[in-house]
């Protein structure tokens, strides 16, 4: 009992001053050279991004000096018609690819998980090749692919490599939630005279919905991003955002691209964060990052 | 020597109500395999309407197979499954009159307490009025009142096993079917439950089939119990007869405990090992050098005011157990054969200890308490 009292006084009681703070203590003292380290690394990670961002609202078109806070580059961006084309063509390009990737994915997933076949162990092995490929090699061979059955790159190409690449990340992501469920659920909606079909909407998919909606958000934004398959697999016309910024630098960089990526860094951001939000708001149990299938 | 198949099959035979045709449940022949392993052999079972009837034995035994058979959700590899005297072995879950309490209670998450309820209403199109009605009497009888508004995983254990059994019991199945629901609530909890579903079944008058492994609650609860092991039916019947007349020395053993003494019969008792004799009197059916076995349960043998016409042996004690209400003393009657025995305690103060380990004592017992021949 006193031993219990005493504890409770320890937990209740301020915390003592760290012992680092006296001198000579041997092990006890701050890791300065660790905290350093760490220091410039976070500096040397996001010096350029905030660089990007801060030239973007740079009055003038130096890239090197800062002059004062304009939208000028913002207008410039929304002025030129060959970007704001890029833009759109990324969006949809993204949205296709999520809206495709993730319903074969889903399917994928529940196949994988409840056909009982032994072709579930290699096909697990092979989903995951496509996601530790170089992507440079994906780039190129689907690029060969396409000459080779005679497809010229385009809108329809450029879908077409980036929804089939991203049906690995769906069913990975959704494949660890799918062997999570108890199957004893679906059966039990079957017991109350739910059909298959039924059991599925009405008790399996609402259960899913965190995890289907943070994979779609994860490849929208892996899609909307990338920059090595969509440039071996686009056409000249239209052509994504990415690429259209890298054919602008060769040319010279212009600071309205600086405006393109802040607005790019911060729709990311945005995307991500519900990403991540959405298993809270669905109340699923813990706090799970969820995106990889807790 | 009785073969244990052709125990299970004289049992069916004898099976009263196997007569009628208003078995609520009915197995015919029944087997189910995976690849070289048979869960289920060849069972036959009629269970009566209104029947608190229990699936009992130990894991791997084939009494969770045989219930989801019933339930829907196996596909016998051979055999029929009727209820009501309709072969249902073809339907699909949702096309049975039965309804399923789960293991893992399987509620779901995402809807209410009210809303897991009304699941299986809502899909039979029950009318609003009617369903409101139910579900909230349903909600009244498994105590659960007042909570219709949480999601399952605000509830308790407790709580999470009635509303599994509310959700099936409102659709008024003509069957239902019990999994072990049981199993995961804590001691406490679990012999309240077990009053508390004798209760629900005697007030709602349906026949439930109810799987467990504990023997307890098995002979607590049911009405009629089968015994099964290795995918065959050992002996079914009512506890009484499942504890006081065991059909094989499986059940003997895995109901209660079984002093279990083996040897050779002598025509007057049996020579157990080392020489040491038994004076049974004659055991039905056997012939004189035959392996018998008897087995005499604990509470039934006597250590004081032993009467001549008792079965009596001798025993060295080799430990005495105290537990409160009885307490239990070791004895070994011959060389490595040794028996337990089991007396209340009367006495208000634990006695002295009555003997010292290592003395010898006389036990005997009733020869109508002698379980044999077994098989």
């Amino acid at each position: 009992m006193t031993t219990l009292v005493a504890a409770e006084r320890e937990l209740a009681a301020p915390q003592a001053p760290p012992a680092g703070r006296r001198k000579g203590s041997g092990m006890n003292r701050k890791p300065r050279f660790a905290i350093a380290v760490t220091v410039a690394f976070f500096v040397l990670l996001y010096l350029p991004i905030f660089a990007v961002v801060l030239f973007s609202f740079n009055t003038k078109k130096s890239l090197t000096v800062f002059e004062g806070w304009s939208l000028r580059w913002y207008q410039a961006f929304f002025n030129d018609a060959e970007l704001t084309e890029s833009l759109q063509t990324s969006l949809v390009v993204a949205a296709a690819a999520m809206v495709g990737s993730v319903v074969i994915g889903v399917l994928l997933a529940f196949g994988l998980v409840r056909a009982r076949s032994r072709l579930g162990g290699a096909a697990n092995v092979i989903m995951l090749i496509p996601l530790i490929t170089p992507e440079i090699v994906t780039g190129v061979a689907s690029l060969m692919l396409f000459k080779g059955v005679g497809l010229q790159p385009s809108l329809t190409t450029l879908m077409l490599a980036q929804t089939t690449f991203s049906i690995s990340y769906v069913t990975v992501i959704l494949r660890a939630r799918v062997a999570e469920l108890n199957p004893e659920v679906e059966q039990a909606a079957m017991d109350l005279g739910a059909t298959r079909f039924q059991a599925l909407r009405l008790v399996t998919l609402p259960v899913m919905w965190p995890a289907i909606m943070s994979a779609a958000i994860l490849i929208f934004t892996i899609v909307f991003d990338d920059f090595v398959l969509a440039f071996f697999t686009s056409g000249v016309d239209p052509q994504p955002l990415s690429v259209r910024i890298y054919s602008a630098i060769r040319f010279g960089i212009q600071p309205s691209i600086n405006a393109v990526g802040t607005l790019m860094l911060v729709g990311s951001l945005v995307l991500i964060a519900i990403a991540l939000l959405i298993p809270r708001l669905f109340g699923r149990r813990g706090n799970s990052f969820d995106l990889f299938g807790g | 020597m009785i073969t244990e198949t052709a125990v299970a099959e004289r049992i069916t035979v004898i099976d009263p109500a196997g007569a009628t045709s208003a078995c609520a449940v009915s197995l015919r022949r029944v087997t189910k395999s995976y690849g070289e392993r048979t869960a289920v052999r060849e069972l036959n079972l009629d269970i009566a309407s209104g029947e608190f009837f229990s699936l009992l034995g130990p894991s791997g035994c084939g009494k969770t197979t045989t219930l989801r058979m019933v339930g829907g959700f196996v596909d016998p590899s051979y055999g029929e499954v009727s209820l009501h005297g309709k072969d249902v072995t073809d339907l699909p879950p949702n096309r049975r009159d039965v309804n399923t309490v789960f293991q893992s209670y399987a509620l779901f998450d995402h809807l209410s307490v009210w809303e897991n309820v009304a699941f299986g209403l809502r899909r039979r199109r029950v009318g609003k009025t009617e369903m409101t009605r139910r579900v909230g009497e349903m909600l009244e009888l498994v105590q659960l009142t007042g909570r219709d508004k949480d999601k399952p995983s605000a509830l308790s254990g407790g709580q999470r096993q009635r509303v599994a059994l509310a959700r099936a019991l409102v659709n008024r199945p003509s069957v239902l079917l019990l999994d072990e629901p049981l199993a995961a609530l804590d001691l406490k909890l679990r012999k309240a439950m077990q009053v508390e579903l004798k209760r629900i079944q005697r007030e709602v008058g349906i026949t439930f089939v109810f799987v467990t492994h504990d023997q307890d609650e098995a002979l607590t609860m049911s009405d009629r119990i089968a015994v099964m092991s290795e995918g065959k039916v050992h002996q079914c019947g009512t506890p009484e007869d499942i504890y006081e007349r065991p059909a094989t020395r499986f059940v003997a053993e895995f109901i209660g405990t079984a002093n279990l003494m083996s040897g050779s019969y002598t025509g007057t008792g049996i020579e157990l090992p080392g020489g040491v004799p038994l004076y049974t009197g004659r055991l039905d059916g056997c012939s004189i050098g035959d392996e018998v076995a008897i087995a005499v349960r604990p509470e039934k043998m006597w250590l004081s005011d032993l009467t001549p016409e008792m079965v009596q042996t001798d025993g060295i004690l080799k430990a005495t157990v105290y537990g409160g209400a009885t307490t239990t003393y070791l004895f070994e009657i011959a060389p490595g054969v040794e028996v337990s025995v089991l007396e209340q305690n009367l006495h208000s103060a634990r006695t002295e200890e009555r003997w010292a380990d290592g003395e010898r004592v006389r036990i005997g017992w009733h020869a109508k308490h002698s379980l044999a021949p077994l098989t």
